[in-house]
């Protein structure tokens, strides 16, 4: 016979918060802004090939903080998701809060019923049109979902770049400004982030179905100026 | 639908196609459906810098069901797949197409090589075709963008892919469009004349057999032409398109119905 150490569950819950928060300050930070055009995700990757900010659907754009392959897996299962329900109804049936909803109930699953809570945080963004507000929904590693009004930030530290950002940024800017306050609330006063450190994309309407964009090195620092 | 999120030895990668096969989203095989099938001309010639496709666009069954079906669509920005066979069938294959390609470049960051791409065609023709009454088949151009060169690729009705480096044809009006294409082809055609060439053969074809379309003055519908080379897919306008057909057909006025001389 196995025996079991009685453990509270507010302190079940508490241990795995904690655990999940640790794995999530890790890595670095990113924040997502609504400006006068679009959307755009900044985040601070040194990596130029493993994505922090993908493609999602024709006007839905991803972005993980936190561990990488717990992400990545949710990345490639909303990919899936918008893909294959595109294919049974119609594009225009692909809506980001929907997608949203089903990683918040992955994420809550995850953390009370998982061998361990996963250690992400994650956005996904949507570029409005007449049919849909454009919008932020940020899940949190429990599955706490939030609809962000102008800007998220995900990852550590994300209070203080938040506030960084909120000051900078009082109203709705063209991109090149938007980047520019997004990287500076990343960096802090204390450093600077170069183009290469970032990784940049966009949703926005260039005429074609497809909205997302990923900014190149060179086309960041031209905006960064 | 739930999210679809597999373990690493159950994940279907990038194929769309098998992610779909796991969800039960593809067509169901042994189907005995009298669909109704486009017997069809789609032409596709090689020239010095890209492919120029040319496609009727009459659906037909018992009777003409449409006359201004595109049987040629892009598959992604450099490739174009043209349809022939069960219309039913013919478009589900293109719709998997499109969106497989464009999966893939989601799910992997790159797209795939215009070879990639034949390739991934070749077993889904298989499964359809070997399996179901409704056969499929279909054209593949592209603009090679590693080769930097116009490519096309033709498939039988197993699934066998064969890349042609002059010219490729589809559907029932195949033989008389193929020998318009026997007699004009050059290896070093421009655009132009492979604009050209290729409206005449469908022309021929159009005249020949009474499942294919020609260009439909009465109802301003003609076969749909396109270029596929370093800008990607292109479609000329219908105004562009009628005029090369109007010229055709002027000279076979002249001609009183007879094609000869400088393939005219």
């Amino acid at each position: 016979m196995s025996n079991y150490f009685y453990v509270a569950p507010e302190q079940l819950i508490k241990d795995r918060a904690e655990f999940a928060q640790k794995g999530i300050a890790r890595g670095r930070s990113i924040v997502a802004a609504v400006y006068d055009k679009g959307v755009i995700l900044v985040a601070e990757n040194p990596s130029a090939s493993l994505n922090k900010v993908s493609e999602i659907y024709d006007r839905i754009a991803f972005a993980g903080a936190g561990k990488y392959n717990e992400f990545d897996r949710l990345r490639e299962a909303g990919i899936r998701w918008a893909d294959s329900t595109g294919f049974t109804y119609s594009r225009e049936d692909v809506d980001a809060r929907a997608l949203a909803n089903y990683y918040a109930q992955h994420l809550g699953d995850m953390f009370t019923e998982g061998q361990k809570p996963l250690e992400v945080e994650i956005l996904v963004a949507q570029l409005g049109n007449k049919l849909r507000p454009t919008k932020l929904y940020k899940v949190a590693y429990e599955g706490t979902i939030s609809d962000e009004p102008r800007f998220a930030v995900l990852g550590g530290d994300s209070e203080t770049i938040k506030t960084r950002f909120a000051t900078a940024e009082e109203t709705v800017q063209p991109l090149d400004v938007t980047l520019r306050n997004a990287t500076n609330a990343l960096s802090g006063p204390e450093r600077t982030i170069t183009a290469a450190e970032l990784e940049v994309g966009i949703l926005e309407d260039r005429g074609h179905r497809r909205t997302f964009l990923r900014l190149s090195d060179d086309e960041v620092s031209e905006l960064l100026g | 639908m739930g999210l679809p999120l597999y373990s690493a030895h159950g994940d279907p990668g990038p194929s769309f196609w098998h992610f779909a096969e796991t969800m039960g989203l593809t067509w169901v095989p042994h189907a005995t459906a009298n669909d109704t099938t486009h017997a069809t001309t789609v032409i596709a010639v090689r020239y010095q810098g890209g492919v120029v496709m040319v496609g009727d666009r009459q659906a037909t069954g018992f009777y003409i069901a449409s006359r201004d079906v595109r049987k040629i669509e892009p598959a992604d920005h450099f490739t174009a797949l043209a349809i022939s066979g069960s219309a039913a069938r013919a478009i589900e294959l293109l719709k998997i197409t499109q969106l497989s390609f464009e999966h893939y470049e989601k799910m992997t960051g790159s797209a795939l090589s215009l070879e990639g791409k034949a390739n991934y065609l070749s077993p889904i023709i298989q499964r359809n075709n070997l399996s179901s009454p409704l056969i499929v088949v279909p054209l593949l151009a592209g603009w090679d963008e590693s080769n930097l060169v116009g490519r096309i690729f033709e498939y039988d009705g197993a699934g066998g892919c064969y890349e042609r480096f002059d010219f490729a044809t589809i559907g029932s009006g195949s033989p008389f469009a193929e020998g318009t294409l026997r007699l004009g082809f050059r290896s070093d055609l421009d655009r132009e004349a492979a604009l050209e060439l290729g409206a005449l053969a469908l022309y021929e074809a159009g005249d020949n057999d009474p499942s294919t379309g020609g260009p439909d003055f009465v109802r301003n519908i003609f076969p749909m032409m396109v270029t596929l080379d370093e800008k990607g897919f292109q479609e000329l306008s219908v105004d562009e398109v009628g005029e090369r057909f109007r010229v055709i057909n002027q000279r076979r006025t002249e001609s009183g119905g007879v094609a000869g001389g400088a393939l005219r």
